[in-house]
C-alpha cells in the first residue's frame, strides 16, 4: 500500500489542516490535495490545495475527477454558530457533501470515504441511551445531529452506489486551540450559565486526537461508524470550576434571557449545545479502541483545562519604534 | 478628631458583629460547596466524592455486612442480581456496599430519565433500565448491580427482568444472584452473594435469559432461606413460626 491518493476537503479548518499535516508524513501516502473556502492554516510541504466555495459544483467535479483520489476524506462540516449561522451552516454542509462526495463518486479508483460526523446524531431524547455505541439507531434531536445524520446518509448512498467503503467517525464536540466552536466559546464567558437542576455530564474530543483518528481510519479503509470520545467526562458546572468562570445556575424560562444575551456578548448557544447542557452528550468509545487501536491521549478534564489556558488576544499599541524604521 | 467619631471607631455595632459572622458561615459554606462539587466524573457520570460521601451518610441509616465478594471477578464486567424490598432502595445500597467491599465502582440499573433526581442519581452510579444501557456499562468492564421487583417482604424475591439479563447474556459477563437482607427498623443489612449463575443447558435463542433469570430467582430464594429468611426487627423474629427460630 503506497502511492495512494488522498483527497482532503475541508483542508482550511483546523482539523483539515492538522489531518493534511499528519497525512503527509504517512508513507502510504502517494499525493496529497485539499479543498476548502480558506486556505489551510499551517505549513503544508507536498499539498496541493484548491480555494472552492462549496456551491462551486462544476469546479469541484474538474478538480477532483483530474485528482482521480483513492480515498477521500471529508471533513468539510459546519457546526452551527461556530463559523456559520444554522441556516448558514445547513446550507453550506448540504452544497459540500453533495459536490464533493457526488464528485468523488466519478473517481475510477475511489476506494474509500472517510466522513466527519458527531455524537449528535444520536440524539438525546427521553429513554434514549446515556453513552451510545455505534450499535444505537441514529435518532437526533438537534439541527446539527439532523444535518449530521444526512451527511452520513448522503455518504452510505453514494458509497453503496459505487461499492466503495464509507467510514463515519462520529466526533464529540472538538475543542482546541483555534478551533471554532459555540461550546468553547460560551465557556470562555467571564459569567457561564448551566443548568442547576441537571448539569450532566459530557465529554469532548481534542482536535490533535481527532485528527490522528481520520489518518487512521483513512489507512485501514473501514465501512462502520465509529464515535471518537476522549476519555472521562464533566459536567458543565465543573467546567466553569476549571476555569474559574462565574458560574450562573438556571433552571428554566430565565435560558430564553440567557441565550439572548451570550448572543450579545458573541457566544450563541446553539440547540445542540443547549441540548448538551440539559441532557449531557456521551458516547461510547471502546470500538475506535478495537478497531483502529487508538485511545485518545487527552482526557476530556484536560481538554477542557486546555480551553481555559488558550491565551486571549492582547492588543498591542503601535511602537514609536516601528514608525520610525517605517520612516 | 472629634469624641463621636473616637466612640464610633471603639465601639462595634451588634449589626457589624452579625453581619461579619454571617458572612464568615456563608463564605465556609460557599468553599465547603467548591471542595464537594470539584469532584470529577467517570465515563458514565459517576462522581467519586458524591459517591463516597453519600456512602459515609448511609451508614448512618444502614450497616451493611457484605459476604461472597470472592465471587465477584477482580478486573471484569458482571451483573449482579439482588431481591428487593419495597421502600429498601436494595440496588442502592448493595451497590454502594459491594463497592465498598471490593474497592471497585458498582453501577446499579433503576434511574429516571428525568432531572433533577435522573443526574443525581447518575453521579451514584445509576444506569437507566435499558438493556443498551447495561449491555455497554457490562462489556465496558463494570459490575452492576440489578434489582429483581418489589416484594413486600424479604422472604422471597420478586421476577427477575428477563430482558435486561439477556444484556449480561449479550456482553457475555457473569451473573451472580446475590441475597439482600434489610428491615425498616433496624440499622444492620446483609448482602449475600452466591456464585455465578450457570444453565446446565445451553441455548441458542431467547430462552437463554428466560431460563437464566427464572434459574436467578431460584437461586437467591435459596440464599435468602440460607440467611435464615425474613427478619421484621421485631419480637415477631424470636417466635418459632417455621420451626428454625425465625418466621
Amino acid at each position: 500500500m503506497a502511492g495512494v491518493r488522498v483527497l482532503v476537503s475541508g483542508m482550511g479548518g483546523e482539523l483539515g489542516s492538522r489531518v493534511a499535516s499528519l497525512l503527509e508524513d504517512e508513507p502510504w501516502v502517494g499525493s496529497l490535495e485539499g479543498i476548502d473556502i480558506d486556505p489551510p492554516r499551517r505549513r503544508l510541504r507536498r499539498t496541493v490545495f484548491h480555494r472552492i466555495v462549496p456551491g462551486q459544483h462544476d469546479r469541484t467535479v474538474d478538480t477532483v475527477t483530474k485528482f482521480d483520489p483513492h480515498i477521500v476524506v471529508h471533513i468539510a462540516v459546519w457546526e452551527p454558530h461556530a463559523r456559520a449561522g444554522t441556516e448558514t451552516a445547513r446550507s453550506l454542509n448540504d452544497d459540500a457533501v453533495t459536490s464533493i462526495l457526488g464528485a468523488a463518486a466519478e473517481c475510477r479508483a475511489l476506494e474509500s470515504i472517510v466522513v466527519r460526523s458527531g455524537i449528535e446524531v444520536y440524539g438525546r431524547a427521553r429513554g434514549s441511551v446515556t453513552r451510545p455505541s455505534e450499535v444505537e439507531p441514529r435518532n437526533p434531536t438537534s439541527d446539527y445531529g439532523r444535518m449530521l445524520a444526512e451527511i452520513e446518509r448522503t455518504a452510505r448512498a453514494i458509497g453503496r452506489r459505487v461499492g466503495v467503503s464509507v467510514d463515519k467517525l462520529r466526533l464529540a464536540t472538538v475543542l482546541g486551540p483555534h478551533v471554532p466552536s459555540a461550546l468553547g466559546r460560551v465557556l470562555r464567558m467571564p459569567a457561564v450559565p448551566f443548568s442547576a437542576v441537571a448539569n450532566p455530564p459530557f465529554a469532548v474530543i481534542h482536535q490533535h486526537d481527532a485528527a490522528e483518528a481520520f489518518v487512521r481510519a483513512a489507512k485501514m479503509r473501514l465501512d462502520e461508524p465509529l464515535n471518537i470520545v476522549a476519555p472521562g467526562a464533566i459536567t458543565a458546572y465543573q467546567a466553569i470550576r476549571r476555569g474559574h468562570r462565574l458560574p450562573v445556575p438556571l433552571v428554566g424560562p430565565e435560558w430564553f434571557v440567557a441565550r439572548g444575551l451570550t448572543y450579545l456578548a458573541g457566544a450563541p448557544i446553539p440547540d445542540h449545545v443547549m441540548e448538551m447542557f440539559h441532557r449531557g452528550r456521551l458516547a461510547d468509545n471502546t470500538r475506535a479502541r478495537e478497531v483502529l487501536g487508538f485511545s485518545p491521549a487527552t482526557t476530556t478534564s484536560d481538554v477542557i483545562d486546555q480551553l481555559y489556558r488558550w491565551p486571549t488576544v492582547i492588543h498591542q499599541p503601535a511602537s514609536a519604534d516601528w514608525e520610525a524604521v517605517a520612516s | 478628631m472629634s469624641t463621636a467619631r473616637r466612640i464610633a471607631d471603639v465601639i462595634t455595632l451588634p449589626a457589624r458583629t452579625v453581619g461579619s459572622q454571617t458572612a464568615t458561615v456563608a463564605s465556609g459554606a460557599a468553599s465547603q460547596v467548591r471542595v464537594w462539587t470539584a469532584n470529577e466524573v467517570d465515563d458514565w457520570g459517576r462522581d467519586n466524592g458524591f459517591v463516597d460521601r453519600f456512602w459515609a451518610a448511609s451508614r448512618l441509616r444502614w450497616d451493611t455486612c457484605v459476604g461472597g465478594t470472592e465471587h465477584v471477578p477482580k478486573r471484569t464486567g458482571a451483573l449482579i442480581v439482588v431481591n428487593a424490598r419495597r421502600f429498601a432502595l436494595a440496588p442502592v445500597f448493595s451497590a454502594l456496599a459491594i463497592g465498598a467491599a471490593v474497592d471497585r465502582p458498582v453501577r446499579f440499573v433503576g434511574r429516571p430519565d428525568i432531572a433533577p433526581l435522573g443526574p443525581l442519581m447518575q453521579r451514584l452510579g445509576a444506569l437507566l433500565a435499558i438493556e443498551g444501557e447495561l449491555e455497554g456499562a457490562l462489556r465496558a468492564g463494570e459490575l452492576v448491580v440489578l434489582g429483581a421487583n418489589h416484594e413486600l417482604g424479604n422472604h422471597r424475591t420478586g421476577q427477575i427482568d428477563h430482558r435486561l439479563v439477556g444484556a449480561a447474556v449479550a456482553a457475555k459477563v457473569r451473573v451472580l444472584p446475590a441475597a439482600t437482607l434489610s428491615v425498616p427498623t433496624r440499622r444492620s443489612a446483609r448482602v449475600e452473594i452466591g456464585p455465578p449463575a450457570r444453565l446446565t443447558r445451553k441455548r441458542r435463542g431467547p430462552l437463554e435469559e428466560l431460563e437464566l433469570a427464572d434459574h436467578l430467582q431460584v437461586r437467591i430464594n435459596a440464599l435468602l432461606d440460607e440467611l435464615g429468611g425474613a427478619t421484621t426487627g421485631t419480637p415477631l423474629d424470636w417466635l418459632p413460626f417455621n420451626g428454625l427460630g425465625g418466621i
